[in-house]
Formats: structure tokens, C-alpha cells, sequence
């Protein structure tokens, strides 16, 4: 399948110079976080009552998830963009279905954009070029593409976790995370303590385990 | 027992060596501590990767749209198949199935209840013609992305020739012609058989070996008339004889 060329924005990844931040702003994160929550929750209830700014706020906040989801399962931007399209408006006409909870909402999200992702498998099996998948599809490479999919799924689940961080702890978790960089270094490029690094790191790294338990757990739910 | 807490295990997964031993030790012997850990490593495992790449504008219009089109408080309804345009289509060497419109079909046949496995037992045998001839198998054909359904393959037996009679419906009217093809259960082979020449009926004769071969799934696709012998990838309907 080509991969046309397409618009993409990379969103939400920060590449100036990491800010340097004024100590004493980890107590705070706690009461953000239970803050946070408590929107997903009130964004799930909305939407469930049929308030359409509700989609539009969920489409908002997980529309990337999503998107670069479906266009690393297929791809091709093409069918990466119809499958987004379909998730949210799969998600406004189903979203009876929804049990509001923080972590239910990108759960079943990613769930429904599993469905699609593997409705446009489907399709695509049918394409004569692709006759072996589509008369018999193999068990195996169907369950190897499932988890695939769940790896790839997570991994963005906990990419969109760490975006959701407040800062300065976004900037650290990606700064530790991603880039790599010791807590030396962190502490020497925000300019704050080593102290309070080592502590933004951990509270981070629990954080992720926590999103990721919430949605691994939701998706499992029928 | 008290359980070594996340902060402890959050640290052993960030800086082991400044982890006390006292912690370690009741980590080893201890399983749900120990899954913790396990699930704090995955997550570190799982801190890799590109950044999330947000979707172009136009499709947030076309959510809202469709959104739009479809009354807030109606059920779920399994028609409408007309949605928003999809985006200017890229350049294909082929045309196929439009993605949209075989999720959406899909999303429609699980509404509707799948109702796949459906055998034809009534008119199981048509009326001979010269010689004595029995339908040794028959295929329901059903459109691809639903189960609706587009007609009816039969294999009939005389003497050593299979033939096989296609009697298709609801093929729709989009340009180009019929042609009809046996797909191997394997697949990995498929041969044509012809060209419904009246558009939706058809005979063809069919080495009694291929179908032992395999050979058992009746497809019919629209082929556009650019001389290129092979399956255009539109199919139309397709069954499998029983």
C-alpha cells in the first residue's frame, strides 16, 4: 500500500529548549491530576447526555491518539483519516454504550478504533492483491496483527499520558523517557534540584502505570 | 506482610542501584510486588516512540457533519450509507472498495444481526435439461461488506463436466462487466471463469477436479474494460459452495 504524502502535523511533542522551572510545583500535580480526572469524567457524562461541544472536546483530546493509531496499524494516511472520521462518529452514535470513568473513555475509543482498523483489514483482504488473506484469512498473522496493534495502542495510550502531564513534569518524563537523558542532566536543563527531578520521574512513571492499568482494564470489559 | 509501596518499586525500575536491599529481597519473594514491577518495567518499555500526530482539519469538520446530519437523540440506525464525501481520493492504480463504505457497510451487518451460514435448501435442484444432473453444490451469494444478498451459484453434475450456474441479482449498475472466478479455500489461486454476458446469468463448465481441488468460492467482480486479464479487486458478491 503507498503511503501518499500527507499533511502531518506532530503535535504535542515540544522541541524548544525545555523551560526552566521554578521549584516547589510538585505538591501541586496531585490536586491536577484528581482535577483531570474529574473533567474526563464530566466529558464522558456530557457526551453521554448527546451534548455535542462534549464531541467536539473529546475529539479534541484524543483525535491524535487515535489518528496515529489507525495510521500505524494501516499505513496509509488515506485510510488513517477515514477511520478517525469513523471512530468519533461511531463514538456519538454509540455513546449509550459508554460507562464514564477517566480512563473508560480512551479505553473505548481505542476499542472502537480496533473495530475499524480491522474493517478496513478487511476490506483490503478483499483487493485482489491480497486474495490469500481474503478467502481464508490465516488465524496466526491475524492474531500476530492483533498484538501488534495492542502494543502500538499502548504505546500511544502512554504517549498521550505523558502529553496530558503538567509541567514541568511533561517536559522532564519526555526529557528522562524519551530523550534519555540522566536526572543530571534533567536537573542541569530545567534548573531545578536533583531532588525534585528524581521525584517528577517517579511520580510520572507512576502515572503512566496508572493510565495504562485504567485502559488495559476498561478494554477488557466487555 | 506490608507491600514494598509504588515509590520504592518506581525507584527500582529508575535507579535499582540506590534501591535498598531490604526492598529487593522482599520484592524476590514476594509475586504481586513482584507483577508491579513487572507492570512499571512495561510501562518504561513503553515510553519510546514518535509523537502523536493529529489528524488534518477537514476531518474534524466532517465528524461534526455527519454528526450534524443524524438527529442527537435517534437511536442507532444501521442505514445511512451516504456520508460526507470522503477526501479528494489519491491517485489508485486500482479502484476498490472505498474504506468508508465497507466500515460503515461492516458496522451495518453487525447491527443487523450477522446471518452468515445460510444454505439454500429449498430449489435445491433445478430442472435438468438432455441429461440427468444433480446440484452436487450451491453458494449464497451475498454482497461483500453485508449480507445482502446478490443471487445464487449452483454446481450441477452430467455425466463428468461440472457446470456451474450462476444466477446473480443486485449487482448494481456501475460501468464495466461481470466476470465471474473460482477462488481456491486455499487462498492462494483462483482461476476465471467467464464473463456474465447478459450481466447477472451466466454457465460455465468447470473441470470436476478443480472443485476437489478447492476451487469453491464463487466471486463476481466488476472488471473495467482495460484489457488487463486480471481481478479487478471490485468484487460484488461472492459464497462459497456447500
Amino acid at each position: 500500500m503507498n503511503v501518499p504524502p500527507v499533511e502531518q502535523t506532530p503535535v504535542l511533542l515540544d522541541r524548544r529548549a525545555p523551560r526552566r522551572y521554578v521549584d516547589g510545583v510538585v505538591t501541586g500535580v496531585r490536586d491536577f491530576e484528581e482535577e483531570q480526572d474529574d473533567v474526563v469524567r464530566s466529558l464522558a457524562a456530557r457526551l453521554v447526555e448527546g451534548d455535542e461541544s462534549a464531541l467536539e472536546a473529546v475529539y479534541d483530546r484524543w483525535s491524535a491518539l487515535i489518528h496515529t493509531y489507525a495510521l500505524r496499524a494501516l499505513g496509509d494516511a488515506h485510510d488513517a483519516e477515514e477511520v478517525t472520521q469513523q471512530v468519533f462518529v461511531a463514538a456519538w452514535r454509540s455513546r449509550h454504550t459508554l460507562t464514564p470513568s477517566p480512563s473508560a473513555l480512551p479505553a473505548w475509543l481505542v476499542g472502537i478504533a480496533r473495530h475499524k482498523v480491522a474493517d478496513v483489514r478487511a476490506a483490503r483482504a478483499r483487493d485482489a492483491g491480497r486474495l490469500a488473506a481474503a478467502v481464508a484469512l490465516p488465524e496466526v498473522r491475524h492474531a500476530e496483527e492483533q498484538s501488534k496493534d495492542d502494543e502500538v495502542a499502548e504505546r500511544l495510550v502512554v504517549r498521550q499520558a505523558v502529553e496530558e502531564l503538567p509541567d514541568p513534569r511533561r517536559t522532564i518524563v519526555l526529557l528522562a523517557f524519551w530523550e534519555e537523558l540522566s536526572h543530571a542532566e534533567i536537573a542541569e536543563k530545567v534548573g531545578l534540584p536533583l531532588g525534585t527531578v528524581k521525584s517528577h520521574v517517579r511520580r510520572g512513571l507512576i502515572k503512566l502505570h496508572q493510565q495504562l492499568e485504567g485502559v488495559r482494564h476498561d478494554s477488557r470489559r466487555p | 506482610m506490608t507491600h514494598v509501596d509504588l515509590d520504592d518499586l518506581a525507584d527500582l525500575v529508575l535507579d535499582p542501584d540506590a534501591t535498598p536491599d531490604s526492598v529487593r529481597e522482599h520484592v524476590e519473594s514476594c509475586p504481586e510486588c513482584t507483577d508491579r514491577l513487572a507492570a512499571l518495567f512495561d510501562v518504561r518499555r513503553l515510553t519510546s516512540g514518535e509523537p502523536l500526530v493529529a489528524p488534518p482539519a477537514r476531518v474534524r469538520e466532517q465528524v461534526l457533519a455527519q454528526v450534524n446530519d443524524v438527529p442527537g437523540d435517534a437511536p442507532v440506525r444501521p442505514v445511512p450509507l451516504q456520508v460526507a464525501a470522503p477526501p479528494p481520493e489519491v491517485a489508485r492504480p486500482r479502484r476498490r472498495v472505498p474504506v468508508w463504505a465497507a466500515g460503515l457497510a461492516a458496522g451495518v451487518a453487525l447491527v443487523a444481526g450477522l446471518g452468515l451460514g445460510r444454505t439454500t435448501l429449498d430449489d435445491a435442484t433445478t430442472p435438468g435439461r438432455d441429461a440427468p444432473e444433480a446440484v452436487v453444490a450451491a453458494a449464497d451469494l451475498t454482497a461483500l461488506d453485508s449480507t445482502a444478498g446478490r443471487g445464487v451459484a449452483r454446481a450441477v453434475e452430467s455425466d463428468d463436466t461440472i457446470t456451474l450456474r450462476v444466477q446473480a441479482s443486485e449487482l448494481g449498475g456501475e460501468d464495466g462487466f461481470h466476470e465471474v472466478w473460482l477462488i481456491n479455500v486455499d487462498g492462494e489461486r483462483m482461476v476465471a471463469l467467464g464473463v456474465l454476458a447478459d450481466g447477472d446469468a451466466g454457465e460455465f463448465q468447470v473441470p470436476r477436479g478443480l472443485l476437489d481441488e478447492g476451487y469453491l468460492v464463487v466471486d463476481i467482480s466488476v472488471e473495467p474494460d482495460d484489457g488487463d486479464p486480471t481481478h479487478s479487486g471490485v468484487s460484488l458478491a461472492r459464497g462459497e459452495l456447500v
